[in-house]
């Protein structure tokens, strides 16, 4: 199967999770596709955070597997890059010490570490700050050290966890953008969970709207519109309000 | 035993002039108290020597072996080479257990049990058992300050590394890191202020308690000299002997903060 002649990347199962008694998600199955930017929107709590900690084996599945390129997925094998949903940076590294980190952990060659290094903290606008500690950064500058290092080691997978929402809107705006930009550049699939609509229709190829705790799938949006998007393009609002009409229990 | 309240780091170092002129005449205002409370005849020379006699002795203690048999420098170097060979053995030890305890549920298991019955164990309360053991030479006094610095060493890295950040050891894992390279790159590293926390605390344990062991049993050594002052009635003698404890424990806090400063410069400001 593919979507616009592109390989399936990642497969999701009839996975189902429940911590003791709760059911948090209900079995989901769903494919992402090699290079694609996919959204995942739902409600506060319904488990976006969990299908996440499930998918990179931080929790095991009580049911159903999810495979990466056809295997069973498996941090120590896939190259896996996970933004928090919290910070993440670790205080006692430099920004270039942590963004090395999992290129480190890979066992990536110092010569190929120093390249991609220097690749990413331009890409992100880091260079000059390769120095300081986080402690020394603005919130948003943190952000983009978590968003280098995820990208630095040029992951198969990009999972992102609102990776904005403690943000102000302004640098929201631009970090979409940037996150966009490095997408476009290093052609990496990604997975950004977000329940901001607005934010979802601006970045995604495709939308899955998740139904409240335990979470299914409720509706699969394709987003068809050309790059840089434009909030107030009609056929913009036209999808936006067809999500917000999808999901009338916010 | 130990005080458990440990300054912040950093909060040491004041900027503020006017401040470091508030601790010189806190100083001063003690010493004029200390001159005449004695001067005037309200504390008896033979309780307590005035401040310049005090400083008399001191000097002459380093030369002089009257009246407790040994100057001043051997028994601060006794003393000290008894301390910290018993801190430093105990620490080696202590730290990365403690770490280990935090870290590995199976570790934490097997050492538990023990270690909460010895915890609350004071070290000084070990002194009968290892002069049983051990007589009253050097072993036993090192026994129990080995004792002394090892609790406080084990608890606070054992506490620390519990903090670390879930959300950073999930970060290392998705990277694809092992649990031992999760361990030595992010849990230890993340413990390492509560780790120093509890290297500080060792060492004043460890001072403390090497003086109340040399109180009891030794023929050299400062609380050997505080107490033959006590025996020959020379309270300068003394009170030489406790400001030289004082001002060494001083300074080895002071060395081991400017050591974590140099250790975890991310904490600098
Ligand atoms: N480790 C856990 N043990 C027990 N219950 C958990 C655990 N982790 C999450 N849950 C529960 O699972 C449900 C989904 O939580 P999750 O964090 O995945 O939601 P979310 O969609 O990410 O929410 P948010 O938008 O607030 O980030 C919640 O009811 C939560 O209480
Ligand atoms: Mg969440």
């Amino acid at each position: 199967m593919t979507n616009n002649g592109r390989k399936i990347k990642i497969q999701v199962q009839n996975l189902t999770k429940r911590f003791g008694d709760l059911l948090v998600l209900n079995n989901i199955s769903f494919n992402v596709y090699e290079g694609e930017f996919l959204c995942i929107v739902g409600p506060t709590g319904c488990g976006k955070t969990t299908f996440l900690n499930v998918l990179t084996k931080l929790h095991p599945a009580t049911e159903g597997d999810i495979y990466i390129d056809g295997e069973p997925a498996n941090p120590q094998k896939h190259n896996i890059s996970f933004v928090f949903q919290e910070p993440s940076t670790m205080p006692w590294l430099t920004v270039e010490q942590n963004i090395r980190y999992g290129l480190e952990v890979k066992k990536v060659p110092e010569e190929e570490i120093k390249k991609r290094l220097n690749q990413v903290m331009e890409l992100v606008g880091l260079k000059d700050f390769r120095n300081y500690y986080p402690r020394q950064l603005s919130a948003s500058m943190d952000q983009r050290v978590v968003i280098a290092r995820a990208f630095a080691i040029n992951p198969d997978l990009l999972l992102m966890d609102e990776p904005y929402s403690q943000l102000d809107i302004k640098l929201r705006y631009y970090l979409e953008d940037e996150v966009i930009r490095i997408w476009r550049e290093m052609k990496r699939t990604v997975i950004f969970v977000t329940h901001n609509i607005e934010e979802a229709v601006y970045l995604a190829e495709r939308i899955l709207i998740l139904t409240p705790k335990p979470a299914t799938i409720k509706k699969e949006i394709k987003v068809d519109l050309p790059r840089p998007r434009n909030f107030a393009d009609p056929e913009f609002v036209n999808i936006r309000n067809q999500v917000t009409e999808m999901i009338k229990w916010w | 035993m130990a005080t458990r309240i440990v300054a912040a780091p950093g909060k040491i170092r004041s900027k503020n002039n006017s401040l470091v002129w508030l601790s010189a005449a806190s100083l001063v205002v003690f010493f004029i108290i200390w001159y005449g409370l004695v001067e005037s005849g309200i504390i008896s020379k033979a309780l307590l020597s005035p401040p310049a006699e005090v400083l008399t002795t001191f000097i002459s203690k380093f030369s002089n072996r009257a009246p407790d048999g040994a100057t001043l420098g051997a028994h601060f170097k006794t003393s000290l080479t008894l301390a910290l060979t018993g801190y430093i053995t105990a620490v080696v030890v202590g730290a990365p257990l403690g770490l280990l305890m935090g870290w590995y549920k199976k570790v934490d298991s097997i050492v538990k049990p023990i270690f909460e019955v010895i915890r609350p164990i004071p070290p000084i309360a070990w002194i009968p058992l290892a002069i049983l053991w051990f007589g009253i030479g050097l072993p036993a006094k090192a026994f129990i300050i080995w004792l002394s610095a090892f609790v406080p060493s084990v608890i606070n890295s054992y506490a620390g590394i519990k903090l670390t950040e879930p959300v950073l050891i999930n970060m290392s894992r998705t990277f694809g890191a092992t649990n031992w390279e999760t361990f030595l790159r992010v849990g230890v590293p993340s413990a390492l202020a509560m780790v120093f926390t509890g290297l500080r605390l060792s060492l004043s344990s460890a001072w403390m308690t090497l003086v109340a062991a040399e109180l009891l049993a030794a023929t050299e050594g400062l609380g050997y000299m505080i107490q033959m002052g006590r025996t020959l009635a020379r309270p300068d003698v003394i009170i030489v002997g406790m400001l030289t404890i004082g001002l060494t424990g001083a300074a080895m806090a002071f060395i081991l903060e400017r050591f974590e400063g140099k250790l975890a410069p991310w904490r600098r400001s």
